[in-house]
């Protein structure tokens, strides 16, 4: 009976897939910014995220980071708050599509701040490099997560 | 042309109804990007009971670009060269889409309050600056007597 990974033609036996978590966890303990890290753990992603991930280009936020940022409840929005980007009320639209950045969670709408954001990293009102706010990691319970390649 | 965004025209508005102290700001009437400016030269500065004329321009991409910012006037500063252009961060590197043109005059006026020879655009004033202080503040004072009346 053929593997899984046979049958989805991933590369890669369960060893080498171990051994690699192994790397990048030695790697994560060393240095929780290196390139080599980045490099291992892009082999656990789609080939067509790699490029974007690898190559990010030193202006401006990764598309997939803008996408993800949170949205800001229609009900959370007071009447005399605006965007300080195009200076308009956000409930002058009926539909605001407003977004909070991560750490600071200053607000803007995500139109006007995906453009900043396209060319930047700072947040418009306090600089903050939106980022350098790397989620935390809980690398305790890897070791238990045997089977996460298979999802990948 | 292109019509003019809502922020463009709002904050046209608040410089007429809300002017910031020692400053004004007035649209051209036949392009509504383009601004006449004058800055009151700051108290106890070399500056001081001199008025700059400056232009201002509002680029396509504005406010995702800095306005444009020019001396028209002739002055002696260690940071605006003899041209007129401006050696100020929020101009360039550190512009933010949230400052306005208001802030940005402010930015101007606090330089003319405040020289910085060591990060100089116009590099024969700053080496005047730097050897002979005194000097400098004096010229600086003269020039504004000659051009800034």
């Amino acid at each position: 009976m053929s593997t899984y990974e046979e049958e989805h033609n991933t590369s890669g036996n369960s060893n080498s897939r171990r051994d690699l978590r192994a790397q990048i966890r030695n790697l994560y303990q060393e240095d929780g910014s290196s390139t080599a890290l980045l490099q291992l753990l892009a082999q656990l992603i789609p080939e067509s995220m790699q490029e974007e991930l690898l190559n990010e280009k030193e202006e401006g936020c990764p598309e997939t980071f803008i996408d993800s940022l949170p949205r800001v409840n229609k009900c959370d929005l007071k009447g005399a708050d605006a965007c300080s980007i195009c200076c308009c009320g956000y409930l002058d639209d009926t539909h605001p599509l407003v977004v909070k950045l991560p750490h600071c969670s200053h607000r803007f709408d995500l139109e006007c701040v995906a453009v900043w954001l396209s060319k930047s990293r700072t947040c418009p009102l306090c600089r903050d490099d939106v980022l350098s706010h790397k989620p935390k990691v809980d690398i305790s319970n890897v070791e238990l997560e045997e089977d996460w390649g298979m999802y990948g | 042309m292109a019509s003019l965004p809502k922020r463009i025209i709002k904050e046209t508005e608040r410089l007429v109804s809300d002017p910031v102290p020692g400053i004004t700001a007035q649209p051209h009437e036949d392009n509504l990007r383009y601004f006449q400016v004058t800055i009151e030269g700051p108290q106890q500065s070399p500056y001081e009971s001199g008025v700059f004329q400056l232009e201002l321009f509002l680029p396509d991409d504005y406010p995702m670009e800095a306005p444009k910012v020019r001396f028209l006037t002739k002055i002696y500063h260690p940071n605006i060269d003899r041209l007129g252009r401006i050696c100020l961060d929020v101009l360039k590197t550190n512009w933010s889409p949230a400052l306005q043109i208001r802030t940005v005059l402010l930015s101007v006026q606090a330089l003319l309050a405040s020289p910085n020879p060591n990060d100089p655009l116009a590099n024969d004033v700053a080496e005047d600056w730097i050897r002979n202080e005194d000097a400098a503040i004096a010229k600086a004072r003269e020039w504004t007597q000659l051009y800034a009346k």
